[in-house]
């Protein structure tokens, strides 16, 4: 166990600091969240649709694709000059290989979130401060899922021609249930309704974390192999 | 390191891409202390054998065993560009479980680095990756190395080092399987080479006195006999 949290560590410590030395996905994922916040923002008609109407989407959408942009690059960097092959010489397990890698990706998008959110309450004027701990848990929770499918499918489509393209067509599908329930939990949280109104979207999210979290680590080694 | 029998065994290995074959019922051992060499034409299924070797690839049919660890020289440094040839090789180091005992350190100055130990691998010449690939291949010290193409870009001073450190290693007790087109170079370094043609190890012979003509020559009439 010990071993496995050494080298997890270890792997997402030299992505961070590849990403922290390049900052490619960074920028362009901020560049993005700032782009797709304003451009919701502006593209409403104010008197038609109000800023609780809009923000819970505005949000994801933002997150979702800004995190696209980070998992893209997560293996890209280990198709240069094949350090994948490198990593598989050495006695590193698959397993923490993509604990690695998750945890690598979990904090880039953090971050990402941690940055957007400040915009988002500026651009859409919602008063969070007091349900900020609920909304970062939710937060939380739609990332593990949504991380755990983007890294393993990630690691698929690496080797192929047009992986920028194609981990958005692949991961989309997968991300409807996560992301549908973290718009609806947002808006409820917004607007200050019961929890007892969120406990089947709250469900439903960590019933997605915990089933995609484990099909992706157990079909990792798979997507590894050739 | 096993005390006896053969270092790496290769059993009637094949390995196809698609439709084509590219290696075909390749049989051989290695034995510790000793260096093979690999010689053939482009595509003659060198580089996809070492990568069978190294673990990289799954064979067809066949199989591959070895007794101890592996280290591979490829054609790609295997590393990250964005960190400095010290971080690279502290993060293998960590992956193999390795000691923080200034090993590190002691490969990079054995191989030249010292001076851009601490630049990104991005700025240097491939003279220089190539003698960090072979740094981040020993970091472990394997009982099995397979080098391919291991003298590529390297200047007459770097070559001789290598080549010092291919004989360190075999005395150390290291079997190295190496695929090259440098002949002149590497062939005092191995006892036998095997002739690869068309994905079959066509022959695999005691170097016995040949120097790098016969060799060429040797493999010119296997080829020719391969039809």
């Amino acid at each position: 166990m010990g071993e496995l949290l050494r080298v997890t560590a270890a792997i997402a410590r030299k992505d961070l600091k590849v990403e922290w030395r390049t900052k490619t996905a960074f920028v362009s994922s901020l560049v993005f969240a700032v782009l797709v916040l304003a451009v919701l923002y502006f593209a409403r008609d104010k008197t038609s649709v109000g800023d609780y109407d809009l923000a819970p989407g505005a949000l994801w959408v933002t997150f979702t694709f800004a995190g696209m942009l980070g998992l893209n690059r997560a293996f890209l960097l280990e198709r240069e000059n094949r350090a994948l092959d490198g990593l598989r010489l050495t006695p590193t397990t698959p397993t923490a290989l993509f604990l690695g890698k998750v945890v690598g990706n979990l904090v880039f998008l953090g971050v990402v979130e941690l940055v957007s959110l400040p915009l988002f309450i500026l651009f859409y004027d919602v008063p969070i401060w007091r349900q900020l701990p609920v909304l970062l848990g939710v937060v939380a929770l739609a990332t593990v899922g949504y991380v755990a499918v983007g890294t393993l499918l990630s690691a698929m489509v690496v080797r192929t021609r047009f992986s920028e393209v194609m981990l958005p067509v692949l991961l989309l599908p997968f991300l409807v249930p996560p992301i549908v329930s973290a718009v609806q939990l947002t808006w409820r949280i917004l607007a200050l309704r019961p929890l007892s109104e969120m406990t089947g979207w709250l469900s439903l999210l960590a019933a997605f974390d915990l089933i995609f979290f484990t099909l992706s680590l157990l079909l990792f080694e798979a997507i590894l192999v050739e | 390191m096993a005390a006896e029998g053969p270092a790496v065994q290769v059993d009637n290995v094949s390995r196809r891409f698609g439709h084509r074959w590219v290696v075909r019922g390749v049989s051989m051992d290695v034995v510790p202390g000793e260096a093979l060499m690999l010689v053939g034409g482009n595509g003659a299924g060198k580089t996809t054998l070492l990568r069978l070797m190294a673990g990289l690839l799954k064979p067809n049919r066949g199989t591959i065993r070895y007794s101890g660890a592996v280290g591979m020289v490829a054609h790609h440094t295997m590393m990250y560009d964005a960190l400095t040839a010290r971080e690279n090789l502290t993060f293998f180091g960590r992956l193999h479980g390795l000691p923080q005992d200034g090993r590190v350190d002691r490969l990079i100055d054995l191989l030249g680095l010292t001076r851009a130990r601490d630049q990104r691998i991005a700025t240097y010449s491939r003279g220089m990756l190539q003698r960090l690939a072979i740094a981040r291949a020993l970091l472990h010290e394997p009982d099995v190395l397979l080098l391919d193409e291991p003298l590529t870009g390297l200047d007459d001073a770097a070559s001789h080092t290598v080549l010092d450190v291919i004989d360190e290693l075999k005395h150390r007790g290291a079997a190295l399987v190496i695929a090259s087109h440098q002949l002149v170079e590497l062939i005092g370094a191995v006892a036998r080479v095997g002739y690869m043609v068309a994905g079959r190890l066509a022959a695999l012979e005691p170097i016995a006195g040949l120097d790098a003509g016969g060799v060429v020559s040797r493999y010119r009439e296997l080829v020719a006999g391969d039809g």
